[in-house]
């Protein structure tokens, strides 16, 4: 018989230990993974570990997990603001593409400039756009009490519609080309790249560095401190004189305007046009609930969680060209990782104790 | 009623059933699980899974007889038989792959008292990644070379269909006269009261988990089987929606009936609407595209508005985290 004991002794390390074990599942599982779905294990487990040592530049290849971990990082942080508070927005993958929308937009509505100096009100505009998109289901919990878990995934659905349509109808651009799509933006609104040849673009600096605010926010201020409580204990925050009402308010803006953010960099710095949802929208914003999860919602975690999905995700993709393993296996790995570390949170709190069933003990059904 | 209407109306009849009983059968299945307490967000993954293992049974179980041979291996004219027997056998096999990843959701938050939430959510990743790639190892990219025959109906109707609109009243009955259903009832009202009268809470749980699962399993064959071929994602979002029914009927199983086949009709009328207005843009067509998760929204908000509906209805531990005293 196993069973969970409450864990008397919790100090700082205590979550390392089911963290460590996480990471170790996660890794059996990788390479079960791996093994199972390639013909040569041994190669793809040793490319897949060194992809960035092998073939091309080693900047390009870190170029692109660099990439992947500034969009990823970026979601995750804002989501994490409300799932710390147990409000649930996972509508993230349709406010990057609202985000993406209203960049465009804005860029329009401004004359199409072709300067670098109208990027910032570009990217205004997504993180603006982004933000209302969140705070539809937020005003609809707030007001009306409905459930913000389904509204804002519904959204995700409406969000993708709306960018085909306006990808076919009003802002239809290059009738020649082979999808639906705008016209590209200017060249020299386009973040610049810093190393030619690879993916590291200075939107992923804007990125990394809202990244940064909100972590230093959530650590270090009153309203991180606010959220924490919210997470903790449900009752304390009332009687702490914190408004649930004002935590789903600021949870549905932050992370709505941290996905519009990464969507308006997305369609100005990848892209450089909309393009119809299917060829468009990378998952971005599904892959961050596992981020956030992954890292505990913390921002720390967060980042690491993102940089580790993001070097499985590329290498994936590489050992895909290499040796013809399907690039599925990142799915795999993400979700072995999320379940590995789902279920060993229980270890923080619960003590395992593995012990004969009571002969005594009276049975009551 | 001219012959033309009533041909349109039928046709239209015909298109909602076909959408409704997947949403039925999964939001059936999902409310047990409710019903015991526990918020299991991977339907979508479920009936993808389902969906896919149905479709791989029904594949292989089909039989291909080859009429004309061209050059040995390439046949030129075929005749593709399925059975009553293989169909229920796919069925069996989507249940059991919709149950089977259930129980890795019932494992996690269950036995390791894992969120269900973020669970849940892996589970529809999980099941949307996993029915990618073994779909498109299966059958390679080009699935349109993979097809399943029709298979016999029952009174003019597929058998899922009389099984989802049989499984209404059999629910309810189970869950309002029963002692089964009351167990289940108690452990979702308050999982600690029953827990301290000594019921298994987590056990009991686990079992509708599963059962939810199957149902899930069995929705998601129905979308492949008798509604359209596999593709990737080709549950477009169902679960999601079966997932909002469930609130739409307030935990009422002839509520959730009617609620599937207004969604039903309504998507139904919205594919026919090209038929309607042949004049109307492709843009505006895809924009009505977006309509049943509007509506499904607008349906939210009001019966959400209505807190006593939800009150006297929802199970009062739904989603909480149980820590029974050891």
């Amino acid at each position: 018989m196993i069973r969970l004991e409450p864990r008397q002794d919790i100090t700082f390390w205590t979550p390392f230990r089911s963290i460590g074990l996480a990471m170790l599942l996660t890794l059996i599982f990788a390479l079960l993974v791996l093994f199972a779905m390639s013909e040569q294990p041994a190669e793809a487990i040793w490319q897949m570990a060194t992809f960035p040592w092998q073939g091309r530049r080693m900047e390009v290849q870190f170029g692109l997990v660099l990439q992947q971990t500034a969009y990823l990082a970026t979601i995750a942080i804002g989501l994490s603001v409300g799932y710390r508070a147990n409000v649930w927005n996972i509508g993230a993958e349709g406010q990057f593409a609202l985000g993406s929308i209203t960049a465009y937009a804005g860029y329009l509505l401004i004359g199409s400039p072709d300067t670098l100096w109208a990027l910032p009100l570009v990217l205004l505009a997504g993180v603006i756009g982004g933000c209302l998109w969140a705070l539809i289901p937020a005003a609809l919990r707030v007001t009306c009490n409905t459930n913000e878990l389904l509204t804002s995934l519904m959204l995700v659905y409406v969000g993708g519609h709306l960018l085909t349509y306006l990808c076919i109808g009003p802002w239809k651009g290059d009738p020649k080309a082979g999808q639906a799509e705008t016209y590209p933006i200017a060249d020299q609104i386009q973040p610049p790249t810093f190393i030619s040849g690879t993916e590291l673009h200075a939107g992923l600096i804007i990125l990394f560095a809202a990244f940064a605010v909100l972590a230093l926010v959530l650590l270090f201020t009153l309203l991180g401190y606010r959220l924490r409580v919210a997470q903790h204990t449900p009752k304390a925050e009332r009687f702490a004189g914190f408004e649930p009402r004002t935590t789903i308010w600021i949870s549905f803006a932050l992370s709505g305007a941290m996905a519009g953010l990464a969507g308006a960099v997305y369609m100005t710095a990848e892209t450089g046009k909309l393009i119809q949802a299917e060829n468009y929208l990378e998952n971005f914003g599904f892959a961050a609930i596992v981020i956030a999860f992954l890292g505990r919602l913390h921002p720390l975690g967060i980042l690491l969680a993102a940089l580790m999905i993001s070097y499985v995700n590329v290498g994936a993709s590489y050992i895909q060209a290499s040796l013809r393993v399907d690039d599925s296996v990142a799915d795999l790995i993400e979700v072995a990782a999320l379940f590995s570390f789902l279920a060993t949170a229980v270890l923080d709190q619960y003590r395992i104790r593995f012990k004969r069933r009571n002969a005594t003990r009276v049975n009551v059904t | 009623m001219s012959p033309e209407t009533l041909a349109f109306l039928a046709n239209l009849l015909t298109a909602a059933i076909l959408l409704a009983t997947p949403l039925l059968l999964a939001a059936l299945g999902e409310l047990v699980v409710e019903k015991s307490g526990v918020l299991n967000l991977g339907v979508e993954g479920m009936m993808l899974i389902g969906a896919l293992f149905g479709y791989i049974a029904a594949y292989n179980l089909q039989t291909i007889t080859c009429l004309e041979e061209l050059i040995p291996g390439f046949c030129n004219k075929e005749v593709r038989v399925f059975t009553f027997t293989d169909y229920l056998l796919s069925l069996v096999a989507a249940a059991a792959a919709g149950a089977l990843l259930a129980a890795i959701f019932g494992g996690l938050t269950q036995g390791l008292r894992a969120n269900h939430v973020a669970v849940g959510l892996g589970l529809s990743i999980l099941g949307a990644g996993l029915s990618n790639s073994l779909g498109s190892n299966f059958f390679g990219v080009n699935y349109t070379s993979v097809q399943v025959a029709d298979h016999p109906s029952v009174f003019g109707q597929d058998l899922l269909v009389w099984l989802s609109l049989l499984a209404v009243p059999a629910i309810w009955y189970v869950l309002q006269k029963t002692r089964t259903g009351l167990v289940i009832r108690a452990v979702g009202e308050n999982h600690d009261s029953a827990f301290a009268l000594g019921y298994r809470v987590s056990r009991i749980r686990f079992y509708c988990i599963l059962f939810g699962g199957a149902m899930a399993g069995l929705a998601g064959a129905f979308i492949v089987l008798v509604h359209v071929d596999w593709k990737e994602g080709v549950t477009v979002g169902k679960g999601w929606l079966a997932l909002a029914l469930i609130l739409f009927g307030t935990w009422r199983p002839l509520r959730v009936l009617a609620g599937a086949y207004i969604f039903g009709l309504l998507w139904a009328s919205e594919l026919r609407l090209d038929n309607l207005f042949p004049a109307w843009q492709l843009e505006w067509k895809t924009l009505l595209t977006a309509a049943p998760y509007l509506f499904t929204i607008i349906v939210l908000v009001l019966i959400s508005r209505n807190p006593r509906m939800i009150r006297q209805n929802a199970p009062a531990s739904l989603g909480k985290p149980f820590n029974p005293p050891s």
